[in-house]
C-alpha cells in the first residue's frame, strides 16, 4: 500500500461532497441496500480486498477482486434472498474517519480513510482497516471507480465476509 | 454407549475412548451426530488421523528456491517447511530446541537460517544447530548439544506430484499406500500443466469456519447440496456446469477406498467432447500460449483430451481437496472450528491463464466467494443444529441400494448419492480404531 500525501495540512480540505459520498456508500452497505449501493459504481470499476497491502493481483489471490461485471453479479446474488451467508443480512454499522486525499488526477480523486465495522450475526465480529475510495466526477454526479479495502487482519484467518465490506 | 457423558473407570486410550467405541458411531447408512461435536472424538482424531496418519502439509512450489520457507501447523503443532541449499524440502518442528520458543514467526520468507530471538540459538534451514551464543558456558558438553539439538524433523515425510505429506509417527503405512488410487487425481491435475507440475504460489485464503473440519471436507464431495446451498449462484449468475438431474448427465460419485472420494465429471465431459466445460466453457482462443504449450508436449489430440476431461474434483483423506483449479486444505481448531485454506492451481509460465484462474478462485472460493461463503454459513448452522442430541444419527443412505462396485471403487451414477460420505466414514472409523496403521491393512 503506497500512499503519498505531499501536504499533510491538505487532509483538512477533503471536499465535503466526497466525504458525504463515502458516508452514503458506507450506509447503503451497512443497510444491505444492495441495488442502491451498486448504482454508485462507475461503468469501469474495481472492488478489491487483498490479502496483503503490497499484493500483486496478477500473482496473488485476493479475498475479493471484482470488476464491474462481478460487482453486478455479487449484488444480483445478494438480491436473490437465498445467499445464505447473508440471509438474513448481517446487522452492520461502520464508522469511517481520518479522510485524506492521496491522489487526484483530472476528474478522479482517491480518498483514504480508516474504518471500524461491527458485524452482528451469530455473535459480534469486529472488522477494521483502511479504505481507498477512488471517486470519479461525472456529468451524472460522483461515481465510485474503485474501492480497496486493506483489512487489518488481511493475513487471516478471517470469518465469512459475504456482506459488502 | 454414551461418549459425551462417559463416567466410570479410567479410559484405556489417551482420548478416553475404548476400542470399539468409534466403530459403534458409524453404520453403513448413518453416523452419530456427536462425531462432529464430541471433544473426545476430536482428540482421538488429532492423534490417529493428524499425528499418526499422513496429512498434506505444503506444496513444493510454495518454497521454489533454496532458503524459501513456509510455516504450517500439523495437529495444532507449529512446523516449518523449508528448502535447504541442497534443494531438499524438510518439514521440521517450529520450536527452538533450547527452551521451546517458536522459532520462525512469519508465514513465509527466505532465509538460510533461523535465529531464535530468545537466546540467539541459530539453526540452519536444514535443521542443524549452527550457532549457540556464549558457547563456553556449556563447557565440554557443547559438541554433544550441537549434535543432538537440531530441529526435530517430521518423523516421516514424502511427496507426490509436488504435494508434501508428513506423518508425526515413525511407523506406519507408506504414502503410496495411504494415497491409493487418489494418486490418479493428482496425476490428472498435473497433466494440465505442459511442464508436468503445478504451482501453488498465489497464497492461501484463510477462512475461519465455525463448524467441524469433517463437515468442510465431506461437503466438498456432496453432489446433493449444490442446488440448495448454492441456489443463489444458479439464480443470479450462471446455471450449473452440468445438469443435476441424474438421467441427464453421466456425472458420477465415487468412493475410491482409503477414505478418498470424488465427484467425477470425466465421463460427462467426454460425452460432451467439449474443452474447458470445467473452466466456465472458456474458448481456447483466449489462452493461445497455454494451448500451444500443451499441444507441444501432449500433441494435438492429447491436449484436446486433457482439456476435455479437465482437473479432478477429489477429496484426499483427510485434509486435501483438489477442487478443479483450486486446492483446499483444512486445519481443525476444535470440534466446532476450522480454518479452510484455499489457493488457485497455477500453471508455470502461463500468465494469461493464471490471471483468469486467480479471478475464478476469488469468485468462487474463500470467505467472500460466491460458493464457499455459503458453505461456511451452512456449516456453522449444521454445528448449531447438531447441538440437539436427538435424533442421535445423521442419515447417509441416499443411493445405498444403487451403489455399484467396479475396478475404480464404489460408484453411483446419481451424483447426489451419499456414496463419498459413506466411504469417508467407513475409513474414518477404521483409522480411529487403529486398524489402518500397518501396511496391507484394508478399510
Amino acid at each position: 500500500m503506497t500512499e503519498t500525501l505531499s501536504d499533510p495540512s491538505a487532509a483538512a480540505l477533503v471536499d465535503p461532497a466526497l466525504v458525504a459520498f463515502i458516508y452514503h456508500e458506507a450506509r447503503l452497505a451497512d443497510e444491505a441496500r444492495y441495488s442502491e449501493w451498486e448504482a454508485l459504481w462507475d461503468d469501469r470499476a474495481t472492488y478489491w480486498v487483498p490479502m496483503a497491502p503490497d499484493a500483486d493481483p496478477e500473482t496473488a489471490v485476493s479475498y475479493i477482486n471484482d470488476n464491474r461485471a462481478r460487482i453486478r453479479s455479487r449484488v444480483a446474488q445478494l438480491n436473490t434472498g437465498v445467499r445464505h451467508s447473508q440471509t438474513p443480512p448481517s446487522v452492520l454499522r461502520r464508522t469511517v474517519s481520518n479522510f485524506e486525499v492521496t491522489d487526484a488526477d483530472g476528474d478522479t480523486v482517491t480518498v483514504a480513510s480508516n474504518f471500524v465495522l461491527v458485524e452482528y450475526r451469530f455473535a459480534i465480529t469486529l472488522w477494521a482497516g483502511r479504505y481507498l475510495h477512488t471517486i470519479r466526477r461525472t456529468e451524472d454526479g460522483l461515481r465510485l471507480a474503485g474501492k480497496t479495502v486493506h483489512l487489518v487482519n488481511a493475513g487471516g484467518p478471517i470469518p465469512t465476509m459475504a456482506f459488502l465490506i | 454407549m454414551t461418549v459425551t457423558d462417559q463416567a466410570g473407570p479410567p479410559a484405556e486410550t489417551a482420548a478416553g475412548l475404548r476400542p470399539g467405541d468409534v466403530r459403534a458411531l458409524v453404520q453403513p447408512d448413518r453416523v452419530r451426530g456427536l462425531v462432529y461435536t464430541d471433544p473426545q472424538v476430536y482428540d482421538l482424531e488429532m492423534r490417529r488421523i493428524f499425528r499418526e496418519g499422513w496429512v498434506f502439509v505444503a506444496h513444493e512450489s510454495e518454497v521454489p528456491e533454496p532458503g524459501d520457507y513456509v510455516t504450517k501447523r500439523i495437529a495444532g503443532e507449529p512446523y516449518i517447511a523449508a528448502r535447504g541449499k541442497d534443494g531438499e524440502v524438510r518439514v521440521m518442528a517450529n520450536r527452538c530446541t533450547h527452551r521451546g520458543n517458536r522459532l520462525c514467526n512469519a508465514d513465509k520468507g527466505n532465509s538460510s537460517s533461523f535465529r531464535c530471538p530468545y537466546h540467539g540459538w541459530t539453526f540452519s534451514n536444514d535443521g542443524s544447530l549452527s550457532g549457540v551464543p556464549m558457547r563456553d558456558g556449556y563447557a565440554e558438553r557443547f559438541g554433544e548439544i550441537r549434535a543432538n539439538l537440531g530441529l526435530v524433523q517430521a518423523p516421516r515425510q514424502e511427496s507426490y506430484g509436488g504435494f508434501v505429506f508428513a506423518s508425526l509417527e515413525p511407523e506406519g503405512i507408506t504414502l503410496a499406500e495411504h494415497l491409493g488410487s487418489a494418486r490418479g487425481a493428482i496425476d490428472r491435475l498435473v497433466a494440465l500443466s505442459p511442464t508436468g507440475s503445478v504451482q501453488l504460489s498465489a497464497g492461501w485464503m484463510k477462512h475461519r469456519m465455525y463448524c467441524n473440519w469433517k463437515m468442510v471436507m465431506e461437503n466438498n464431495v456432496d453432489g446433493y447440496h449444490a442446488l440448495f446451498t448454492h441456489q443463489s449462484v444458479y439464480d443470479a449468475v450462471r446455471p450449473a456446469k452440468v445438469s443435476h438431474v441424474p438421467s441427464k448427465t453421466e456425472t458420477m460419485v465415487r468412493d475410491m477406498g482409503d477414505g478418498h472420494s470424488e465427484i467425477d465429471y470425466a465421463t460427462e465431459y467426454r460425452r460432451l467432447d467439449e474443452e474447458f466445460v470445467w473452466y466456465g466453457r472458456l474458448k481456447r482462443e483466449k489462452v493461445p500460449d497455454y494451448i500451444a504449450a500443451l499441444e507441444e508436449t501432449r500433441g494435438v489430440e492429447g491436449a484436446h483430451d486433457t482439456l476435455v476431461i479437465g482437473p479432478p474434483h477429489t477429496l484426499i483423506f483427510p485434509n486435501l481437496f483438489i477442487a478443479e483449479m483450486n486446492v483446499m486444505t483444512v486445519e481443525p481448531l476444535g470440534p466446532g472450528e476450522t480454518i479452510a485454506y484455499t489457493t488457485p492451481v497455477l500453471i508455470p509460465g502461463q500468465r494469461e491463464l493464471n490471471s483468469r484462474t486467480l479471478r475464478r478462485t476469488e469468485g468462487a472460493m474463500g470467505p467472500a466467494g460466491f460458493l464457499i461463503a455459503d458453505d461456511g454459513e451452512i456449516g456453522a448452522r449444521n454445528q448449531l443444529g447438531l447441538a440437539a442430541r436427538e435424533p442421535e444419527w445423521v442419515t447417509l443412505s441416499r443411493g445405498l441400494e444403487t451403489d455399484v462396485t467396479d475396478a475404480t471403487g464404489r460408484i453411483n451414477k446419481d451424483k447426489s448419492a451419499e456414496t463419498p460420505q459413506r466411504g469417508w466414514w467407513k475409513h474414518w472409523a477404521a483409522v480411529l480404531e487403529g486398524e489402518t496403521a500397518r501396511s496391507g491393512a484394508q478399510s
